[in-house]
Formats: structure tokens, C-alpha cells, sequence
């Protein structure tokens, strides 16, 4: 069950807090955004779910499973999560095959397998024609499908984006918008998205959780969130 | 509990065993020499300080070593500030060319400088000083390199690459629209050189000296082969002397004068240190900003030709000569004379078992402490830049103290802890020497890694670990391919001078693992300087070799 609970998640660095007390639970296959400026706290929030901070307090459950907490805390390797990241983050010695096959490899699936997957979720991003091609060769858009392929190839259930689409042109993230929506149902998978793009957050998601300066303003739907602000930081934050 | 055993980052036991053999193999020996120069019969005492300038040896060879040092970097600084502002900034002609030809000698161990220029300014049958005699019809030899002015001349034509690679770097990182904002206020190439440029410069320039200083001060081969039969000796040379004696007082000598020069390295380091905060000697080409060129106008060409002359005396002279020597059958005539050329000391150093054997010694250890030494550096950056661990910083900082400590010291204080008094002997093994071009060479490797890390985005390892991979995935798959070029180019910058080395090991070596460069330096001094020119000659062309290879192994980007 791909569920992710936060239970009273606080994170410091120092003597500056970054989130204050974040209680939440996204339910399978629910489209989440974690919308807010920078700075906010999201993309902490974002990478304490997968593993690459430590919450100062509080637990993270992804399913049943007590994944951080106080005398526990699973590293990302074993978390089996997908995850896009801002920079793409497409390994630039591997070509395309090998980058989108790296998370069944190192999960030592058999090689038939391998293939069939990899092959499946490239003809999904329409790179079919690129199984051999180095990521330099390949446009922002492309190296972005591959990010994404990557992440989605494990089949985890879990999907974790940082902006992914902020390097992108107007015009291709309108495009990927669709597709990543599109994705998301056909594998009915649970999406925690990172923006600071109302546009975004609003096209998407299930459920929009503002944020400013690590604390949560406001929690709805789109529509909730664009008709009835909670506060004059959302009101002018939507406007 | 149990999660937590689970999940062990093995990564740590890595790191651990890193920290762990620095401690061992470099801070415990350095704290160990300075705690036996201050202790005397179990008391603290400053009896041995006190004899550093009580007993008349030591304070001579004080006097030497400061002299020569401090004019080597008055004229080390004096001769690489105009040549760098020459090359870097000018349309001199040929100026790539020369730039590479003045780097290159950093590359080029200083024992060999000292053996041409014995052959070349020799008081009695030198070949410049009989060559000037005749041509002015001199009465006696003009110069006489076993003097003081000998050494210095030597130690600064061999030195001066540091601070012409240090003050041609910090040329390339100014400003230049700070020099052009002067020449639109009126002022000349000329004067803007002495009004904006040269007082920009002065931290790099102190810093440059102060490496000069201390390389000279540090030096042991140039002193050992030109001081010692002039009588001239230096701190480096009378520690070395004191341990072959190897008694109780004499040691204890040693290590008053090596804590000695350790000391006032490190203070004079820590000195330049704070006035440039980043310096590395490696090139690595493609500049971030475009200087602006001043034309020399009508002094183009005499400048050019002052700059060739200048290459043909440092450079050119002293490598042909001791190529030269190599065929040279009897010393006493010109390598021209009428059969005196021969092919029989190139043919000893490639036949003679016992230089067979040291070369292979050489490669074996050189090879050992590049491929360990690398080892440590990339955990130890990895530690640096990717981690949060609490004093990350001093393996680096340990590293970089390392590559300051004067080699006599190294290996001085490698022999006292290293024969068995504290359970570990490796004297008179090859690992003793390893450690040591370790200790000394690392940084190199250190700051290229370092460099690299900084450049690649950590989301790319991130990427690889929420794929599933574990520590020793990531490294392998990912961290390592893509610094890999860094960490070849790391891996011969500690090849080249572990290979020919030759002050650590004429301390540490045993009849079994003499190397290169000891075995060089035997011929050098006892038997033959044709057949130790023609083993300088084959290190030369060795160097020049591995220098390409890396070029082209790591795609251009490093070259020495």
C-alpha cells in the first residue's frame, strides 16, 4: 500500500527551524503538492520522505512501515521510492537503456525481466528510439522523460518530484504536466509534488498543502485552495 | 536496536580505517619527533633546541640553509613575476610554448638541475666556465658552483616554476576589466602594471615566495650534490648525515634540526596560507574569465629574445647537458671530440641488475603509493564533500600538512616510530617508503578529487541511492565513473614524483628496496656521472612520457 504518514514532523538545522509539526497522510494513488516559496520548507519535507534528511522529531510511515523516527531510520537505498529530481540528475556515463534500467539492476532482477520493463516504460515516454543514446545528445525534455522513466520503472507506488519540470520551457511544461497526470493514473500511484507554480499544483493535484516558512497555511483541493484562502499569506500567495 | 544494526553505513568503516592509518602513519610520528626534541633523559628540556645554534655544525648549516633559502625567493619571485605577467598577459611571441616549457620543470626532479649545472660551472673543468674562459681569455674560472652562490643559483632556477605557476594563477583569476579601468583613466600598459596590477597581486606574490622558501629550505638533493663537496652544508644535508652516524646524539641532533625546519615550514605556510586562501599547482586548462593582452609594441621582439635567452639557460642548457654527459666517454673532453661519444652508460642502465632491480622498486612503490594514496583521497574528499560529519575538514587539513612537512622529517620521524619500538616495523621494507611518498605526495591527488566532487551535483549519487543503491553501489556505479578522469590525472600526480624520489628514500631505503632515485644519486656521487646523467635522461624521457599519457588518458584536461 503505497500511503505515506507524517506524524509531527519537525526539522532544525541548527538553531533555525525549517518545518514546524507536519501532520499528514496521503492516501494511495492521491496526487499531492507541496506548494509554497522558496524556502518554505517543501523541498525539506520532500527529502525527508525519501531518506536524505533526517527529521529532527516525529515519524514518517510509507504503508505500515515506520520508515524514520526515533530509533529508527531506514536509509533511501531501502525505502523503494521513485524520485524526480530538478536537475533531471540523468547519469551522464550511462546511456539511456542503462540509466531508466540502474534501479532493477542494482535490485539484481533477472536480465529478461530487465529488458521487458525497461522496454515498456521507454515506449511509455516515447524514447523507444534512444535506448543507446548518451544524455548528452538529449534534449531537457528527453533527459526529463528519462529522470522520469527511471523513477517509475521499480514499480514502488511512490512517486517523489522536486520541481521537475522548472527547467523546462512554457511550452514542453505544459505538455509534461499532461503526462505526468496521465501516468499517475494509468499506474495508480501516489505522487508528492515540490512547486512553487500555482499553475502546476492547481492542473495536477488531489490536494495542495501550502506551505511558508515550514509551516503548513492551508490543506484542500484546488478549488478550496483557490475560492476559499485560509489566510492572508494564501490569498496573496494565489493571487 | 535491531533496525539500527541494520542499516550500518559501511561507508563509515571506510572512513574510519582512513583516519585511522593518517593517525597512525603521519600524526603520530611528526607529535612523536617533536615530543623526543623537547624531552632529554625523561624531563622536558630545551637542551636540544639550545643546540641547534650552541653547537657550531648545526648553527652553520642554519646560517647556510637561511641564506640560500631567502635569496632563492628574493630571486625566484624576482624572475616569475615579469615572465608570468609576460606569458599570461602580453602578445609575447611564442608564449604558449613557453609557458608549458616553464611549468614542465616543476615536473623535473631538482637532483638532475644540480648535476648539469656541476658539470657545466665545475671551477676547474666545467664546460661553460672553460667555454667563457676562452671566449674572454680569462686567467681563472668565472664562476664556481661549490659556493653559496652556486646553490643559489641552482635551488632558484629550479624553484622559481612554483612561483611562476602560483602568480600566473592568481593572474588569470584578476579581474581584467580592473587593469582596463586604469588604461581608460590614462594610464599606460606600463604604468598600470605598477599602479593596479602589481599591488593586486602582492598576496600571491608573498605566498609564491614563501613556497619558494620553504621548497628551498626543504630541498635535499641540490644541496647534497653541490654543497657537500664545497663543504657547504644545510639543514636537510647534516640531518641526513646526523642519521647515518645513527648514534644516540647524533640522532637526537637530527630531530632538534628537523623540528626545527618543521616549525618554521609550517609557520611560514600557515603565513601564505592567509594570504591566498586556495592554491594548487596542477594546470588545469580552459580559463573562466579572458585577460585583457597589452601589446609590447616595439619591444615585442627584444622581450621575446630575452625570454628565449632566459629558457636556453634554465631550461634547455641544463637538460642537454646532462643528456650530453650520457655519451660523453671521457669527461674531460667535449662530447664532439673525435670518438668520444658512446652508448655504453645507456647501456649499463638498462642492463646492470642492480639498477634493473631499483627501477622496478621505484615503479612498485611509486605505483603502491599512487594507487593507496588515491584511495585515501578519494574517501577522505568523499568525507570532505559529501558528508556531515563532525570535523570532516582534518583529514584534509592533515593531508595538506603532509604535503608541507619538509621529506627529511617525513622520513625522519618515519624511522623513529616505524623500526619496532611501538610494534609496528616496517623499516627496511618498501612499505616504510610508500608511507612516506604518501604522506608527502597525497595532496595532489587530494585537490583534483576535490575539485571534481565540487563539480558534479550531488543529486546524481542521490538519484542512484533512492534507485536502491547502497554505498558501494554508489561509488562504483556512479561517484567513481564520473570522477574518474580527476582521479587518473590525481593518480599520476603522485606517480611522477614518488618515481623519481629521492631525499625519503636515501633515508628509508635497505640494500633490498634501493630505488631510482637513490641508486641515481650512488653513481651520481661515487662512481659515475655519465651513467647517473643517462639514468636522469631516461627519468626525463620517463616523465615526458607519463605526462602525454595523462593528457590523453584524461582528455586533455590535465597536463603538468
Amino acid at each position: 500500500m503505497a500511503t505515506i504518514t507524517l506524524k509531527n514532523v519537525t526539522k532544525s538545522f541548527g538553531n533555525s527551524r525549517i518545518i514546524e509539526k507536519f501532520d499528514a497522510e496521503f492516501a494511495d494513488g492521491e496526487f499531492i503538492t507541496l506548494l509554497g516559496p522558496s524556502g518554505c520548507g517543501k523541498t525539506t519535507t520532500l527529502r525527508m520522505i525519501a531518506g536524505f534528511e533526517k527529521p529532527t522529531t516525529g515519524e514518517i510511515f510509507i504503508g505500515d512501515k515506520k520508515v524514520s523516527g526515533e530509533d529508527t531510520f531506514v536509509p533511501p537505498e531501502n525505502r523503494n521510492i521513485g524520485m524526480v529530481f530538478q536537475s533531471y540528475a540523468v547519469w551522464p556515463h550511462m546511456n539511456v537503456f542503462d540509466n531508466v534500467a540502474y534501479p532493477l539492476k542494482i535490485r539484481k532482477r533477472p536480465k529478461a525481466e530487465i529488458q521487458e520493463k525497461v522496454r515498456n516504460i521507454l515506449e511509455e515516454m516515447g524514447l523507444s528510439d534512444y535506448e543507446k543514446t548518451m544524455p548528452s545528445k538529449l534534449s531537457g525534455g528527453q533527459q526529463q522523460r528519462v529522470a522520469l522513466g527511471r523513477a517509475l520503472v521499480s514499480e514502488s507506488g511512490i512517486l517523489l518530484c522536486d520541481e521537475p519540470l522548472s527547467n523546462l520551457d512554457a511550452r514542453l511544461r505544459k505538455k509534461m504536466r499532461r503526462e505526468i497526470k496521465e501516468i499517475q493514473k494509468k499506474y495508480a500511484i501516489t505522487i508528492v509534488y515540490v512547486t512553487h507554480d500555482l499553475t502546476e499544483a492547481v492542473d495536477m493535484s488531489d490536494r495542495i498543502f501550502v506551505l511558508n516558512e515550514g509551516v503548513v497555511q492551508q490543506v484542500g483541493t484546488p478549488k478550496e485552495i483557490l475560492e476559499t484562502p485560509a489566510n492572508d499569506f494564501v490569498r496573496e500567495f494565489i493571487f | 536496536m535491531e533496525t539500527k544494526k541494520r542499516y550500518f553505513d559501511i561507508k563509515w568503516l571506510f572512513m574510519a580505517l582512513v583516519v585511522a592509518f593518517l593517525l597512525v602513519f603521519q600524526v603520530f610520528p611528526l607529535l612523536y619527533l617533536v615530543a623526543r626534541s623537547f624531552i632529554s633523559d625523561g624531563h622536558f628540556s630545551l637542551e636540544g633546541i639550545k643546540r641547534i645554534y650552541s653547537y657550531g655544525l648545526n648553527l652553520s648549516c642554519l646560517k647556510n640553509t637561511l641564506i640560500t633559502a631567502s635569496l632563492s625567493m628574493v630571486f625566484g619571485v624576482v624572475i616569475a613575476f615579469p615572465l608570468a605577467w609576460l606569458v599570461g598577459r602580453t602578445n609575447l611571441y611564442g608564449k604558449k610554448f613557453f609557458r608549458t616549457l616553464f611549468v614542465t620543470t616543476y615536473m623535473v626532479p631538482p637532483y638532475v638541475g644540480a648535476m648539469a649545472w656541476l658539470r657545466l660551472l665545475n671551477p676547474t673543468v666545467g664546460t661553460l666556465n672553460v667555454f667563457l674562459q676562452k671566449l674572454f681569455g680569462l686567467s681563472a674560472a668565472p664562476f664556481n658552483i661549490y659556493s653559496i652562490g652556486g646553490l643559489v643559483w641552482v635551488l632558484t632556477t629550479f624553484y622559481y616554476p612554483y612561483a611562476f605557476i602560483t602568480i600566473s594563477r592568481a593572474m588569470e583569476k584578476m579581474d581584467p576589466s580592473l587593469e582596463e579601468a586604469s588604461r581608460s583613466c590614462g594610464a599606460s600598459p606600463v604604468a598600470t602594471l605598477f599602479t593596479v596590477t602589481l599591488p593586486l597581486m602582492l598576496p600571491s606574490i608573498v605566498a609564491a615566495g614563501l613556497l619558494v622558501l620553504v621548497a628551498a629550505a626543504s630541498c635535499y638533493g641540490i644541496p647534497s650534490i653541490i654543497g657537500a663537496p664545497g663543504k657547504i652544508y644545510t639543514i636537510t644535508t647534516r640531518i641526513v648525515d646526523y642519521v647515518s652516524v645513527g648514534s644516540r646524539e647524533s640522532l637526537s641532533d637530527a630531530t632538534s634540526l628537523a623540528v626545527f625546519l618543521m616549525i618554521v615550514s609550517f609557520i611560514v605556510l600557515y603565513v601564505s596560507n592567509f594570504t591566498v586562501a586556495k592554491k594548487d599547482y596542477i594546470v588545469v586548462s580552459g580559463k573562466s574569465t579572458k585577460p585583457s593582452i597589452v601589446d609590447l609594441g616595439k619591444w615585442r621582439i627584444p622581450l621575446t629574445i630575452l625570454v628565449s635567452i632566459f629558457a636556453f639557460i634554465v631550461v634547455v642548457l641544463p637538460f642537454a647537458t646532462v643528456f650530453a654527459t650520457s655519451f660523453t666517454m671521457n669527461m674531460g673532453k667535449s662530447v664532439f671530440a673525435p670518438g668520444n661519444i658512446t652508448f655504453k652508460y645507456w647501456n649499463t642502465i638498462v642492463s646492470r641488475q642492480s639498477i634493473i632491480k631499483s627501477t622496478g622498486n621505484s615503479i612498485i612503490s611509486a605505483v603502491l603509493a599512487a594507487t593507496l594514496g588515491m584511495i585515501v583521497c578519494v574517501f577522505m574528499a568523499y568525507l570532505l564533500k559529501r558528508t556531515a560529519a563532525k570535523g570532516k575538514e582534518i583529514p584534509d587539513f592533515l593531508i595538506t600538512v603532509g604535503s608541507g612537512t619538509p621529506s627529511v622529517v617525513i622520513a625522519l620521524s618515519l624511522i623513529m616510530t616505524m623500526s619496532g619500538k611501538f610494534g609496528i616495523n616496517i623499516y627496511n621494507t618498501i612499505f616504510i617508503m610508500v608511507v612516506a611518498y604518501m604522506i608527502k605526495y597525497m595532496l595532489m591527488g587530494m585537490r583534483t578529487v576535490v575539485a571534481a566532487l565540487s563539480q558534479i551535483s550531488t543529486s546524481l549519487e542521490e538519484a542512484a541511492q533512492i534507485s536502491g543503491a547502497g554505498f558501494l553501489h554508489r561509488m562504483r556505479d556512479i561517484t567513481l565513473p564520473l570522477i574518474l578522469p580527476s582521479a587518473v590525472a590525481g593518480w599520476f600526480l603522485i606517480f611522477m614524483p614518488c618515481f623519481y624520489e629521492l631525499t625519503m628514500s636515501n633515508l628509508l631505503y635497505s640494500n633490498n628496496t634501493k630505488t631510482l632515485g637513490v641508486e641515481l644519486f650512488l653513481y651520481q656521487t661515487y662512481h659515475s656521472q655519465q651513467t647517473a646523467s643517462a639514468l636522469a635522461s631516461g627519468i626525463l624521457i620517463f616523465v615526458l612520457i607519463l605526462n602525454v599519457a595523462m593528457n590523453k588518458l584524461t582528455k586533455g584536461k590535465f597536463s603538468i
